[in-house]
């Protein structure tokens, strides 16, 4: 019986990953997706560079035009490379800052602009002085920074309108020699190779928006051609393809939605208790990791590297540890919490992951030379990281318990129940964080020549340590109780967000700088961090009872 | 009462406020850090003698609270004991890391030879005094300027700064006439104060330049040469780009004003056909090899022209400065042998100028030239004096008249003015001497000289490296930078072993328990690469290493072993 509701879970699952049916439909473009062009140090399918191009300039993958026609990325990049529509006047390119907008005379109101619109408008007087400061290494003020934002993107629009140079042309024996666009394709091939590539492109532009259906064909000829061309440079159709499917499937996206679901599925299960649908929502959790740990082997895979080497690949790497560990713990002890605690976690960071490009940017990247060609990275980073990821989820836990402790402050058992459970995922994080700085300190060992430097990300790993490790011996006399370790797993976060985010986004100091990055995002964190001891403190005035007058403080619950 | 002690030390009580107190600490010193810098936190905080002495007493606390709970009666206990003795090994082997290691730098070049000076993180300062006795001290100069040794060998360290430069001062010596003035120049608009030495020798203090403006120290010999130089200048040059002279074996057959002939095509004595094609006021020729002009004044005139004679064609540059050979190119023809170019300019006065002039009764005059016109007058000690350079004023501030120069150096708070870190240090006799970075100097004591070098902290390695090849690997199709790698060859001339080794990141290579890594390079200049070189003892690496083995086992016993216990 409880395999059976596990599979109907895992089924409803892969129900949500195999829809929509659409998604499989194969699309008259798709010869051209697998197009491959070297770009920012690597070979990659077309239809990745009109992701990461159209999501740059447009902010997201779809474009409404004015007709209220919807187009895809790929489409909309075609015709922009194809010069194909007005694109000086189409309202493409994303302007979402307001106190700019306003300076320079533009609609505070609306979001898109047309290049027309913005060259003419006061904005290119402010990016180009701002051009000049950052030449002259001076600090941009934030509508300087937002004006280069935007004036990046028009230059990425100018450059990919009707351009002829797109590198599409395989260097013909070096397999990393520099590509080249269709016009210089004779520096490397005869112009008799090269002539019949030029016509079918040009026809290709043609015929582009008129008759789509033949547009497939010629593509697929187009690649054969540039194949043939130089196929021991040019990348493998299957290794193409896989990417090509790996963008369009969305696997982390898919994933999230069936760790709500399983939530959702959970908490019903809590309220109709005669419903216990406990092994259904397993298992819709099970097919959510699942298609994450796929999605995290795909891009392994295509990027050819270990998994965490960035903010964008540490977030998602946090979801997936937080969803492993809560499973894995749940298989133990069934407590339902795990996965209560664990499920909106993991979904939140990644719709994180998904909706903040700019900050976290999920492209893949050649890798700075301090991260090649290692095999402590791969063992140290995920390390660090799972254990980031424990503690968010005694994190959640701890939200749980003081929950309990503000609305429910008579559920003894309960709280006492779960500050167990919520006490050996602390030992996980403690045993995987200690491993994790061992394991950096063996690394710098070998890359800079010393075990421990206090280098700030290294001192800021140690100061999350020790805070976990100041609550838990607390604990051992009596200082903490179960309330005082609810309160301690809410509040030691913090200690893990600034080690894991603020010492690259804050501090901006030290050698770990291949993280560093800057997205005015400190106001967001830094006011959640706040609401969330608000919430601390709220349940602790309750469970004190300090503003209470006749109601006793709850005694000490049983030492776990 | 020993032993409550005891227990006290071994408690948790005091390992809970300990452990706050050190993530206190710790926070602030990461922001601090981000403030002032890593090398001051690391001198201040992480390996200061306080910072020491917490580690030690959170080491004493894990001792004692492992080793009174013996005996270690089951798995926790057990796990319990080897991690928290694991932490005290690794407290023990990264102090050792931070303390006993060697690191330093090594700069190469692939033009240049073998090396074995490591500079290490820090400064040096050697002083011997008048009887030969050395005393050496290592100096941390912290952002702010104060230096951590207040006396090194009898002399006192009073002053730092990060920008000195080293100039001359004129003494009165007494003996030949050589007349030195001091001028101070002052303006408020621009915040500015400098001063500078006019001498009649030796000859780089006779004309000095400030900025665009030329100071002069002038010599009359007579009333006559003294009116002329502080009357007005007279009218102007009527060949302001000067003319060229063009001689046959009969004599001057040209005189061509080049200003008014530019680019016009000239015929003399019907046979020569001449076209002066360019001119540039202030030639120099720029990165591309093309010429270009400086400025528009007549600094370093030259012209390009076309020449035509029966012989044949040819094309040149006549300089108008100093004894250049013009450059010739022959267009047709045979080379052009019977005439004679030249090219005749007077150069363009400075625009500003300030002349301090003096006769032979030793009276002391000025003469300035600016924007706003000319002033002269006599020059008097104490009074300023406005040349018309905005709000400048120029006092004469001192007068020798048998000057002999000496060299000093001087701090200066102009940041424009790139100089060097000095030391300023006093003698028992408080004569007060500024050392500058990287040179030894010799301090006058009534008992002899004392000799004084401040300057980086050296190591010499005991063997020797030589950068034979450096290698930049880039991105496919990009520009950026994928990997770089340092082919170096070691060379122990005591062993006799001559190896090759390549360093790129992560790859270190070692030689005789030195690390040698890639530390950093310059983008513009790929001839040059900068290797870390590092020893530790193989004790201390070894210590960390258990420790940190006895850690990880130890957690994983304490949390895990129990429960395996009980389910067995």
């Amino acid at each position: 019986m409880k395999l059976l509701k596990f599979l109907i879970g895992l089924c409803l699952g892969l129900l949500i990953l195999i829809l929509p049916l659409s998604q499989w439909q194969v699309s008259d473009l798709e010869p051209l997706q697998t197009l491959a062009v070297q770009l920012d140090g690597r070979k990659k399918p077309l239809d990745t560079v009109a992701r990461e191009q159209v999501t740059q300039i447009h902010g997201s993958t779809h474009y409404r035009q004015d007709n209220g026609e919807v187009e895809d990325y790929f489409p909309t990049y075609l015709s922009l490379w194809f010069n194909q529509r007005d694109w000086n006047q189409e309202p493409f390119i994303l302007f979402s800052y307001r106190p700019l907008k306003e300076q320079v005379g533009l609609d505070p109101e609306r979001k898109y602009f047309s290049f027309q619109e913005l060259i003419s408008s006061d904005l290119p007087r402010i990016f180009n002085s701002a051009k000049q400061k950052e030449s002259q290494g001076l600090d941009l003020t934030r509508d300087e920074r937002e004006a280069l934002t935007v004036a990046d993107r028009m230059t990425l629009m100018v450059n990919i309108v009707g351009n002829d140079n797109l590198p599409l042309i395989p260097h013909p024996s070096d397999i990393k020699g520099k590509w080249v666009g269709f016009e210089a394709g004779e520096t490397y091939y005869q112009p008799a190779q090269m002539v019949p590539i030029r016509e079918t492109y040009q026809s290709m532009k043609v015929i582009y928006g008129e008759e789509t259906e033949n547009l497939g064909a010629m593509g697929s000829n187009l690649g054969t051609a540039l194949r043939e061309l130089s196929p021991e440079v040019y990348p493998a159709p299957e290794l193409l393809q896989r990417e090509v499917n790996f963008s369009a499937l969305h696997f982390f996206g898919k994933a999230w939605k069936l760790y709500i679901l399983a939530f959702l599925a959970m908490v019903f299960g809590l309220w109709f208790q005669q419903l216990d649908f406990y092994w259904g929502a397993i298992g819709i959790f099970v097919a959510g990791l699942g298609i994450q740990s796929y999605g995290f082997i795909a891009r392994m895979t295509i990027a050819g590297r270990p998994p965490v080497t960035n903010m964008y690949e540490s977030v998602v790497w946090v979801a997936f540890g937080v969803a492993a560990v809560a499973l894995l713990f749940e298989l133990i002890y069934r407590a339902k919490y795990y996965l209560l605690a664990a499920a909106p976690l993991a979904a939140a960071s990644l719709v994180l992951a998904d909706s903040l490009p700019a900050i976290l940017d999920p492209s893949i990247k050649p890798l700075v030379p301090v991260l090649r060609d290692n095999f402590w990275l791969s063992i140290h980073v995920p390390t660090i990281t799972l254990s980031y990821a424990s503690f968010a989820l005694a994190m959640g836990l701890g939200h749980i318990i003081l929950g309990y402790y503000l609305f429910a402050p008579r559920a003894r058992d309960k709280i006492t129940s779960l500050s167990r459970l919520n006490y050996r995922v602390l030992q996980v994080g403690v045993l995987l964080l200690t491993t994790g700085v061992i394991l950096g300190g063996i690394w710098a060992h070998f890359a800079w020549g010393r075990f421990w430097g206090w280098d700030p990300k290294e001192t800021w790993a140690l100061i999350a340590l020790l805070s976990y490790l100041v609550p838990l011996h607390g604990r051992l006399v009596g200082w903490l109780s179960n309330f005082g370790m609810g309160v301690a797993s809410v509040v030691c976060f913090n200690s893990v967000i600034m080690a894991w985010y603020g010492v690259n986004f804050v501090l901006g100091q030290g050698l770990h700088s291949y993280g560093f990055g800057t997205g005015g995002s400190e106001l967001i964190i830094a006011s959640l961090v706040g609401v969330d001891l608000l919430f601390v403190l709220a349940a602790t005035v309750r469970h004190k009872g300090w503003f209470a007058k006749s109601e006793s403080a709850v005694s000490q619950s049983p030492q776990v | 009462m020993y032993e409550r002690i005891f227990r006290f030390l071994g408690s948790i009580k005091l390992a809970v406020p300990l452990l706050t107190v050190i993530i206190g600490i710790l926070i602030w010193g990461t922001f601090y850090e981000a403030k002032v810098g890593s090398a001051t936190v690391q001198y201040e905080v992480y390996k200061s003698p306080w910072f020491d002495a917490l580690m030690f007493l959170l080491a004493l606390n894990l001792a004692v609270a492992a080793l009174s709970r013996y005996p270690w009666r089951g798995p926790r206990k057990i796990g319990f004991a080897i991690a928290h003795l694991g932490i005290i090994v690794i407290i023990a082997g990264s102090a050792a890391v931070i303390h006993l290691g060697v690191e330093g730098v090594i700069p190469l070049r692939t033009d240049s030879g073998l090396n074995n000076e490591i500079r290490v993180e820090g400064d040096f300062l050697e002083v011997m005094d008048p009887q030969g006795k050395i005393s050496q001290a290592d100096l941390f100069i912290k952002p702010n300027g104060s230096v951590n040794v207040n006396q090194v060998g009898g002399i006192s360290l009073i002053g730092y700064t990060n920008n000195a430069i080293e100039t001359i001062k004129f003494v009165e010596a007494g003996t030949a006439n050589n007349l030195a003035v001091r001028l101070s120049f002052h303006s408020n608009n621009m915040g500015q104060n400098l001063e500078t030495w006019l001498a009649q020798a030796p000859e780089e203090y006779h004309k000095v330049g400030i900025g665009p403006t030329e100071l002069e120290l002038v010599t009359v010999a007579n009333e006559t040469e003294l009116k002329e130089a502080i009357s007005p200048p007279s009218e102007e040059n009527p060949y302001p780009w000067g003319q060229l002279k063009i001689t046959s074996s009969e004599g001057e057959i040209g005189d061509i004003p080049v200003k008014e002939n530019l680019a016009q095509n000239l015929t003399l004595e019907d046979n020569i056909q001449i076209k002066i094609i360019n001119f540039w006021p202030d030639f120099q020729i720029d990165e591309n090899r093309q010429p270009i002009t400086l400025s528009p004044l007549v600094r370093n005139p030259v012209i390009q022209l076309e020449i035509e004679a029966p012989e044949g064609r040819e094309r040149m540059f006549l300089f108008g400065r100093g004894d250049f050979a013009p450059i010739r190119y022959l267009v047709s023809g045979e080379a052009i042998s019977s005439l004679q170019l030249n090219y005749e300019v007077q150069l363009q006065p400075t625009e500003d100028y300030f002349r301090v002039i003096t006769t032979p009764t030793g009276e002391l005059y000025y003469a300035a030239h600016s924007s706003k016109g000319f002033k002269s007058g006599s020059l008097e000690i104490g009074t300023p004096t406005t040349p018309g350079w905005a709000d400048f004023q120029i006092t004469l501030e001192e007068v020798i008249p048998h000057g002999r120069p000496q060299p000093q150096v001087v701090p200066v708070n102009n940041p424009q003015i790139q100089g060097i870190p000095a030391l300023l240090v006093k003698t028992e006799e408080k004569t007060k001497t500024w050392l500058p970075w990287g040179e030894a100097k010799t301090i006058p004591t009534p008992e002899g000289e004392a000799f004084a070098a401040f300057g980086p902290k050296l190591i010499q390695l005991p063997f020797q490296i030589a950068l034979e090849d450096f290698i930049i690997d880039r991105n496919e199709g990009d520009d950026s930078i994928a990997m770089w790698t340092s082919k170096i060859r070691i060379e122990d001339p005591e062993q006799g072993i001559v190896t090759q080794r390549n360093v790129w990141m992560n790859h270190p290579t070692w030689y005789k328990g030195w690390k040698i890594a890639q530390a950093s390079w310059d983008p513009n200049d790929l001839q040059q690469s900068t290797l870390q070189v590092k020893r530790e003892p193989v004790w201390v690496t070894s210590l960390t290493w258990s420790g940190s083995a006895f850690i990880v086992l130890g957690i994983i016993i304490m949390f895990y072993a129990p429960s395996l216990n009980n389910s067995q």
